[in-house]
């Protein structure tokens, strides 16, 4: 038995059978029931762990249609449009549901009808029922209110004048009932009769091409996953190639033997078309997964999605029948690394306008950096128009300035003569500087506080290691000292 | 004598044989006095140079470093299709570690086609040594951000992986990986692996590691490398007191099948993207101001400085001041010397 707090009293949320025996009801408090039976087991309710698994539910009924949406908080809406003859029709794929939701151990009712909301009714008021279009109405006729998915209120106002059946209210003249019970009434029965189109959104946008293969013998091993994967992209690979696409993302589903659905995904820097890449991207993808990935008794449906794809270019090979393209080469490395080890694994460097040297380099992930067209010209002497001045910059920077100790300064401005950093010390054989980089104030908020101005200094200490230090602050400019800082390091 | 002259000739042919067996580098081995007119094919200029697996490198298989001490204690260079190792003694020298490897790397894209490099990491070192800073690299070393590719790994493991893909491609021009300490897992087998398909691709893989124990590694070329204190700014009215001039390395030769041990110290000239051994102290004094540059290929005036560095420590060591058994384990000493 499964409590829920509902006003100020736990009452029950949902009962099995055996407390059903007993004449416990729904939303009867949990002290009364206690009272009249004061054995009975009482959970609280996890609405979270609820939703959890219908969606986990929903996931695996993606083996039927791609086009599943959750219906509050018990309810899942497949539209089958198209799917049924692949099931063998309708009866037959309607079994199939029923009898593998039961071996999963759900007790799972089920209605399939023209319209969601007589599908709605007939789950629930006429189970295991295939309604076939134009009949909805006499499904609904002789079912309760509660079939026509109206608010409580209404339907009880409804009751109170007598309309105690679908078909009453069906009945009645359309006018007045709109006037006097809202529109919603009208919409809901239009919508279940088919006179009013109702759109079920899908949990999942709707992948633009998938191949699937249905196994009579569940696979287990990564290998044999591997293979599969390279025979549903070669059949791939003909729709790519008849849209002159390539994919930029992938799925692939692994549908388990007692209903969990793995779902895998690899993106691509460049639009991809040849199994054999393809297979080497979820080859490492699998490999990162190894652990997380439980076959248990092996995967009986194996699905693989392109969830984006884009323009695919023709490159012309050369007469060894080899395109002498490095890039693609480089491309297909950092997606390699990628599906292994997330997104941010390969980094490109891009530089940008700016004076705080933190900020004048961003580290873009491969495939959102832009990409070079042309490979760049080579240093021409006499084509440099680069500034004459260009400021020195450590080669090595450190992502948070390290904060160091500086017990004396030359001058009350000027470089320190000796340091302390990552407790040990440093003595400043010579010192350059000081190069001001002022903070970029169209950048900040208004109302923020500015931030200090830097000074920065090339140290060289007395075993010749060079390090870019900063001072944060003047002196004198505000009470407290002005603090140090271990920048970046030279060469 | 002529029977002398036979045997020579045959111990060179054999030499030759092991050479080539082992893949080392035949030319290297010193061609006996009046064999040239016996072998007439064995000149230095048609030689070629074997690689393990026995295919046949172009001559051009040197990095030459443009440091004469260095190339010539190196016989040639660094090889341009192995694994290299540089090593720096603790953490804080990453910028000489890297600011080497960079200039090494600078002189490969200068000689061959721009293509990019590729630097792998652990999280670990780009958190302490501090991230690559691509502002730096360009201004110093002259490769372009678009060049440059980063992997952080979050761990040994998956860098590794990384850069044993890395290297089998020949659409990078150097893959640099960058590790911390002495893990258990960088061992033989793992540089094996990566020094195999350095030299299947043709490309250089550079090894960095920091704060590193050196320990029996396939690479066949190990240096270490610290920072050495730089030279002031050269002004036209002379040096510029208290400045902070080119980037300055002390290099030493820590395993090398060829070449002994030995230190130099180069300097790193931004504008040429060229090395420049640093000439002795004393010459410096006597002409403080070059007015125009030293060649660096030339005759030089002076003799050549490498030599005389060459055994600083081990030539002389003072009393109090022997290296330690565990410093002379035997793969600290060169493989072969000729």
């Amino acid at each position: 038995m499964i409590s829920h707090r509902q006003g100020n009293a736990q009452r029950i949320a949902a009962l099995d059978e055996r407390a059903e025996a007993l004449h416990l009801k729904r939303g009867m408090g949990i002290a009364d029931a206690r009272a009249m039976h004061p054995s009975i087991d009482v959970l609280e309710a996890d609405p979270e762990a609820d939703r959890r698994l219908l969606e986990s539910l929903a996931d695996w009924c993606d083996r039927y249609t791609p086009l599943v949406a959750l219906d509050a908080a018990d309810g899942l809406f497949l539209d089958v449009t198209g799917c049924t003859h692949l099931f063998g029709g309708e009866r037959s794929m309607l079994d199939d549901i029923l009898s593998r939701f039961f071996h999963q151990g759900f007790d799972v009712r089920a209605g399939l009808a023209a319209t969601p909301g007589a599908a709605w009714a007939a789950a629930r008021f006429a189970s295991d029922r295939i309604v076939p279009a134009g009949e909805e109405e006499a499904l609904l006729a002789p079912l309760p209110l509660a079939a026509l998915r109206i608010e409580p209120d209404v339907r009880a106002s409804l009751e109170s004048v007598g309309l105690r059946t679908a078909g009453a209210v069906m009945a009645a003249p359309r006018a007045p009932l709109a006037r006097r019970f809202g529109a919603s009434l009208l919409l809901r029965l239009d919508q279940a009769l088919g006179r009013l189109d109702e759109a079920v959104s899908p949990r999942l946008p709707v992948a633009p091409l998938s191949v699937e293969r249905h196994l009579s013998e569940p696979i287990m091993l990564t290998d044999d996953i591997e293979r599969l994967v390279r025979l549903l992209a070669t059949t791939l690979k003909a729709d790519l190639e008849r849209r002159g696409e390539g994919a930029r993302r992938l799925a692939l589903l692994l549908f388990r033997v007692d209903g969990a659905v793995s779902r895998i995904a690899v993106g691509t820097s460049r639009p991809l078309r040849a199994p054999l890449l393809i297979q080497r991207l979820f080859h490492e993808r699998l490999a990162a997964l190894e652990q997380d990935i439980d076959a248990g008794y092996g995967f009986d449906l194996v699905r693989l999605s392109v969830l984006s794809a884009a323009a695919f270019d023709m490159q012309q090979a050369d007469l060894t029948g080899e395109t002498n393209d490095d890039g693609a080469d480089i491309a297909l490395f950092a997606d390699r690394i990628r599906a292994r080890l997330g997104d941010s694994a390969v980094l490109k460097p891009v530089a940008v306008e700016s004076h705080l040297p933190e900020r004048a380099i961003a580290m873009l992930p491969f495939a959102e950096a832009p990409q070079r067209i042309s490979p760049p010209k080579k240093p021409d002497k006499i084509q440099d128009t680069k500034p004459v001045f260009r400021p020195e910059r450590p080669i090595r920077l450190f992502r948070s300035p390290e904060p160091i100790e500086v017990p004396a300064t030359e001058m009350p401005e000027g470089p320190p003569m000796n340091f302390r950093w990552r407790r040990a010390l440093y003595r400043v054989a010579r010192a350059e500087g000081p190069e001001r980089i002022a903070p970029e104030w169209w950048r900040e908020a208004p109302g923020q506080e500015e931030a200090p101005t830097r000074d920065y200094f090339r140290i060289e200490d007395s075993d010749g290691r060079r390090y870019w230090l900063y001072r944060q602050g003047l002196y004198g400019a505000s009470q407290a000292a002005p603090r140090w800082f271990m920048h970046g390091v030279f060469a | 004598m002529a029977t002398s002259a036979v045997a020579r000739e045959t111990v060179f042919a054999l030499r030759r044989q092991i050479a080539k067996i082992e893949g080392t580098l035949p030319e290297r081995l010193e061609a006996p006095t009046g064999a040239a007119s016996v072998d007439a094919n064995v000149t230095p200029h048609n030689l070629t140079i074997i690689r393990r697996g026995l295919t046949v490198a172009p001559p051009d298989a040197f990095l030459c470093t443009g440091a004469e001490g260095l190339d010539t204690a190196l016989s040639g260079g660094l090889p341009k299709a192995a694994l290299s190792e540089i090593h720096g003694a603790a953490t804080r020298d990453a910028g000489a570690v890297a600011g080497f490897a960079l200039s090494l790397v600078s002189l490969i894209l200068k000689q061959g086609p721009p293509l990019p490099v590729l630097w792998i990491g652990t999280a670990e070192i780009f958190r302490e040594a501090g991230f690559p800073y691509a502002r730096g690299l360009h201004a110093l070393f002259g490769i372009e951000p678009e060049q440059l590719l980063f992997s952080e790994a979050p761990g040994l493991l998956d860098a590794l992986w990384v850069a044993e893909e890395a290297a089998r491609m020949t659409a990078l021009a150097a893959v640099i990986l960058e590790i911390r300490g002495s893990p258990q897992r960088l061992d033989l087998t793992a540089t094996r692996r990566l020094h195999a398909r350095a030299q299947n691709a043709g490309r250089p893989v550079f090894l960095l590691r920091q704060a590193g124990e050196p320990e029996p590694t396939a690479a066949p070329v190990r240096l270490i490398l610290s920072a050495a204190p730089s030279a002031s700014r050269q002004t036209i009215a002379g040096p510029l007191a208290g400045s902070i001039g080119r980037p300055a390395f002390t290099v030493s030769i820590g395993k090398s099948r060829t070449a002994l041990p030995g230190q130099f110290t180069l300097e790193w000239n931004p504008h040429e993207h060229v090395f420049e051994e640093r000439r002795g102290e004393e010459e410096r004094a006597k002409n403080p101001v070059p007015v125009v540059s030293a060649p660096r290929r030339g005759k030089d005036p002076a003799p050549a400085s490498g030599a005389v560095l060459a055994f600083p420590a081990v030539a002389s060591p003072a009393p109090g001041d022997q290296p330690s058994p565990r410093k002379r384990a035997t793969h600290r000493r060169p493989r072969r010397a000729g």
